[in-house]
């Protein structure tokens, strides 16, 4: 307290200086004249008195100073010195300044811009209230766990849970769908989730507009109502409040619009909430679940992500036990020979989780940008350290401390972290903006992406340490310098260059050792990717295009109707010139697992479908597999006198498995779909990728269109085909809507498309680490290529003296690159060495190649040796070209 | 003559608020004078102490000073205790006393006190 009080009056003092300084001069004369008088009433002459007055006072000049000393605030007032000091340093060397500032600003902005990603997905809390108690929860069943670890949960067993468990204050349910919305612009489709009435409650996220589901809405036939988004209220009504009330068409019916969500609210997406939900990242409305429990089998259905709210007090494990109670009962009842479980975790470790691991990456990556910046900006300011040493010389022989003179030159650069820092906010900004557009849509939370209070202070933050690492080195190296050599032979003391020269090249070979391990991780990746795209897929993707269409269910009620559309559609594209075949499919390859149900021999005991393997069951039509370029391994595939026959086609996997050493052509076997049916295997086809690129191949089992009442009206038509892609996409479009102008076409782009969609979190990973790599590989050649000009040019006296003593230019060059190579080779084994201990951080991060590949780890090495060679070569020669007379008199 | 000491280190602002305490409002060099006086001018006051210790004082909230005429009828600046300074001369007494105290028993300490 006392402290501060004094520092106050002090800050005070600041303005009122002069005013103090007059009244202690007034105080001290008064002082003198007062012992004068005592003096002279002892008896001393006037004239003595005086003397020995001002005599027994001592030094006023030192006394004031002390008195001053205990005034101010000396910080405040050098601080102002140093800074102008500072700033006339800087306008001085404008090259320096501009480029320091620059890589500053880029180092920052870039750390800046990764670290509000970071802060907006992984650091800010979930839009919802009280997100610790918040869980997700799913089902396990014991005897799947090989192929599913876990399931998303369903409706019976929700109610059980809603009506039995004790843990739970609430628990809601929500499945992404999506509806024909029939708006000003023509049908589209709209994302969407169908949830529980309990839903919004359970997260705490209260309505902008308008009500909640009520519990009966739940109900199929009194689920017409629907809650808004922000985004889409505002998008297509303008944000009018009045909407409450009215009705909007979807999938040709009247909803009525009870409710608006805020614009916080943000649902998390399907990666995030565990395999086989499917939720879009930019929802337009919620619906109610419209599901009748009793209806669905108690084993079945397993589509709903489950967000339980934990009650006060009950921890994870004791909600876990009670859950588990109950779903031994749940198996009981459906007295079926298969156990359930379940699981429970927070919602915020599993929102985050997957994201997490490659977004510290990319963090670590930046960072190590931002230091080799520090490292070349610590290298820039050594190479001006012996120009000014005199100057330091000069102010320690007038009394200057240590102290005061580290202080200097930190404000120096203090000053430049500040001036990057500001710069880098401004390339943060669009950093971020860059970021949002061509990130992938696997990233959780990145639509909440932004610059707030947090980020900016983390700028502030990183400049200044940023400022303090490059300036502490120059700032020792000045600090130290002894007055008396510096002074005597000003900049040109050998021993005083080798040392600096030691230390700038040991930072140069920090600086080859970070970039390598950016080098090499971006290595990795790249070759991840390669080895992807590389991967066979099973199908064949040139010249294929994708046509995702959706018939509108009212218009198409019927099986037949649909049917008759599609053959419609495919034989109009068929006839354009230059379609070598079409088909089509439900769902194309490489968008997630879909039907997932089961397949069994004959004879089995398909009760108990828990125990059986799941499969992929898709429907296609007869041209599907020779557009897409499956080989037909065995038999045939569907003909169109497969018309009403039950017949399928399998994939190889599943052949193996039911009919290991038997040939499975004309074999029967029962497949689940819409209940138990027995079918007769007429082809075999090869395995494909089903669910993603890096995921191998499923059990699929291939229906045909027309015996079965299959569930998915949309689907896409591919088609092989010759001609330009932009030709045969309007081409194809045009021959779709002959047949029916109503029917939207949600996507339509070539296969190679889809694919390189399905790996853009891999690319978007790989191109931002390439980027800082390639960044961290220039700066640290702008460094090395420094370091060797500033010795040669320190050098040409020596090196003059060599060439008159019959030294060869060739030794000479190669001397030169052997020293300034030197630090590199050191700073690659390092960076090496570096690498393979953090190679199995990563190992999770790669597709198909080793952490430790020894190719890329080569290639990296023969990159970084080329490029910092050509970095000392160019100074080195440069040199070279110095006539040795010249250079001799160069002094 | 014997040696005048010069003041210990931080007693001088104990000695200042003591005196002010007694005497009430005095100005610089009655503050020194005094303080040499009481010491029976065993000790000098170095001026150049004296008026940064009451600047700090001053600061510290423990002392208030304003103009006022001295002896010979020129304008001088008194200083004068404070409430706060009140309390912290107390405090520092408390202090004081207990330290003298202990280095005293140490004085006084025999070996045969020890064993």
């Amino acid at each position: 307290m006392k402290s501060l009080r004094r520092f106050l009056t002090r800050l005070r003092n600041l303005a009122t200086g002069r005013q103090d300084d007059e009244r202690l001069q007034e105080e001290i004369e008064e002082h003198i004249a007062l012992q004068a008088a005592e003096n002279l009433r002892a008896g001393l002459s006037p004239a003595e008195a005086r003397r020995q007055a001002m005599l027994k006072f001592g030094g006023v000049e030192a006394m004031k100073e002390e008195y001053r000393e205990e005034r101010r605030v000396l910080l405040f007032e050098t601080l102002a010195q140093d800074i102008r000091n500072g700033l006339r340093m800087l306008r001085k060397s404008p090259g320096f300044t501009v480029i320091a500032v620059l890589t500053l600003a880029l180092g920052i902005g870039a750390n800046t811009a990764i670290f509000s990603v970071v802060n907006g997905v992984l650091l800010r809390p979930l839009g919802f209230r009280q997100p610790p108690q918040l869980c997700l929860i799913r089902e396990i069943i014991p005897q799947l766990t090989k192929f599913y670890p876990t399931f998303p949960a369903n409706v019976p067993d929700f109610r059980v849970w809603q009506r039995q468990l004790r843990s739970f204050k609430n628990i809601g349910l929500a499945e992404g769908i999506s509806m024909d919305f029939t708006g000003r612009g023509g049908a589209v489709e709209l994302p969407g989730a169908q949830v529980s009435s309990t839903l919004l409650d359970t997260l705490g996220v209260n309505l902008a507009l308008g009500r909640n589901f009520r519990p009966e809405e739940d109900q199929p036939g009194r689920d017409h109502v629907v809650i808004l988004t922000d985004s889409f209220w505002r998008s297509e009504f303008h944000g009018d409040p009045s909407i409450i009330g009215k009705a909007i068409a979807l999938n040709g019916g009247p909803y009525d619009i009870v409710g608006v969500l805020p614009a916080s609210f943000h649902f998390p997406q399907s990666s995030e909430l565990g395999t086989l939900t499917n939720f879009s990242p930019h929802l337009a409305f919620l619906k109610p679940l419209g599901e009748d429990a009793s209806q669905i089998d108690l084993l079945g259905e397993f589509d709903y992500a489950a967000i339980g709210r934990l009650s006060p007090g009950v921890s994870l494990a004791h909600a876990l036990a009670e859950l588990n109670v109950v779903q031994a009962q749940i198996a009981k009842k459906a007295n079926e020979k298969v156990d359930l479980r379940a699981e429970i975790i927070p919602l915020a470790s599993e929102i985050l989780g997957p994201a997490r691991q490659g977004l510290l990456f990319l963090l670590a990556a930046v960072v190590a940008v931002l230091l080799i910046v520090c490292v070349n900006l610590a290298n820039l300011l050594l190479a001006r350290v012996p120009r000014r040493m005199r100057e330091a010389a000069i102010r320690t022989a007038l009394g200057a401390t240590r102290a005061r003179l580290v202080a200097q030159v930190l404000t120096e650069s203090l000053l430049l972290g500040a001036f990057g820092g500001a710069l880098g906010i401004l390339v943060a900004f669009f950093g971020v903006r860059a970021i949002i557009s061509a990130a992938p849509p696997g990233i959780p939370r990145l639509a909440e992406v932004s610059i707030d209070g947090r980020v900016l202070l983390f700028a502030i933050f990183i400049s200044v340490i940023a400022a303090a690492l490059f300036g502490i080195l120059p700032a020792w190296r000045i600090a130290h310098a002894e007055p008396q050599d510096a002074l005597k032979s000003g900049e040109t003391k050998a021993t005083e260059r080798r040392r600096t020269r030691g230390l700038r090249s040991s930072l140069i070979g920090v600086e080859v050792a970070l970039s390598t391990i950016l080098l090499i991780l971006a290595g990795l990746f790249t070759s991840s990717l390669a080895h992807l795209l590389r991967v066979n897929t099973g199908f064949s993707v040139a010249h294929v295009l994708a046509a995702d269409v959706d018939p509108p269910p009212q218009n198409y009620s019927s099986n037949v109707s649909a049917t008759r559309f599609y053959n419609q559609a495919l034989a109009a594209i068929r006839a354009i010139p230059g379609v070598r075949s079409v088909g089509w499919i439900n769902k194309l390859p490489l968008e997630g697992e879909g039907s997932v149900s089961a397949v069994a021999l004959p004879g089995a005991n398909v009760g108990n479908t828990s125990n059986l393997p799941p499969v992929n069951y898709r429907v296609v039509s007869p041209g599907y597999f020779a557009t897409m370029g499956i080989p037909v391994i065995a038999g045939r595939t569907f003909t169109d006198s497969d018309r009403g026959r039950k017949v399928v086609v399998v994939s190889r996997r599943i052949a193996q498995n039911l009919w290991p050493d038997r040939n499975p052509i004309g074999q029967t076997c029962l497949i689940s779909w819409g209940g138990w049916k027995s079918v007769q295997v007429v082809g075999v086809v090869g395995d494909i990728r089903t669910v993603q690129m890096d995921k191998s191949p499923v059990m699929m089992v291939y229906l045909q269109t027309w015996p079965f009442d299959h569930i998915a009206w949309g689907g896409s038509i591919v088609v092989l085909t010759m001609m330009d892609p932009d030709g045969a996409a309007s081409a194809v479009r045009e021959a779709i809507h002959r047949v029916d102008p109503d029917v939207p076409i949600t996507a339509l782009r070539p296969m190679t498309t889809v694919i390189s969609k399905s790996v853009d979190t891999r690319r978007f990973q790989m191109l931002l680490a390439l980027l800082f790599a390639v960044c961290a590989l220039f700066l640290a050649s702008l460094g090395i290529f420094g370091v060797v000009a500033y010795s040669v040019e320190q050098r040409r006296h020596e090196l003059g003296i060599r060439l008159a003593l019959g030294a060869r230019l060739r030794d000479l060059r190669a001397m030169i690159l052997r020293q300034g190579m030197s630090p590199v080779i050191a700073g690659l084994a390092a960076g090496v060495a570096a690498s393979i201990a953090l190679g199995s951080l990563i190992a999770g991060l790669l597709f198909g190649v080793h952490a430790f590949d020894p190719l890329t780890f080569a290639c990296v090495a023969i990159v970084v040796v080329l490029v910092a060679l050509a970095a000392c070569y160019i100074p080195a020669r440069r040199a070279m070209r110095v006539d040795p007379m010249v250079a001799l008199r160069y002094e | 003559m014997k040696q005048k000491m010069d003041v210990l280190q931080g007693t001088l602002a104990l000695m200042i608020l003591k005196t002010l305490d007694v005497l009430g409002p005095l100005h610089g060099y009655g503050i020194a004078r005094r303080i040499e006086r009481i010491s029976g001018d065993l000790l000098a006051v170095n001026q150049g102490t004296l008026y940064p210790v009451l600047l700090k004082l001053e600061q510290e909230g423990s002392i208030a000073s304003e103009w006022g005429a001295s002896e010979n009828n020129r304008r001088a600046r008194f200083y004068r205790l404070t409430r706060q300074g009140r309390k912290q001369l107390e405090a520092e007494t408390q202090d004081w006393e207990q330290t003298a105290a202990i280095i005293g028993r140490f004085f006084q300490v025999k070996p045969e006190d020890l064993t």
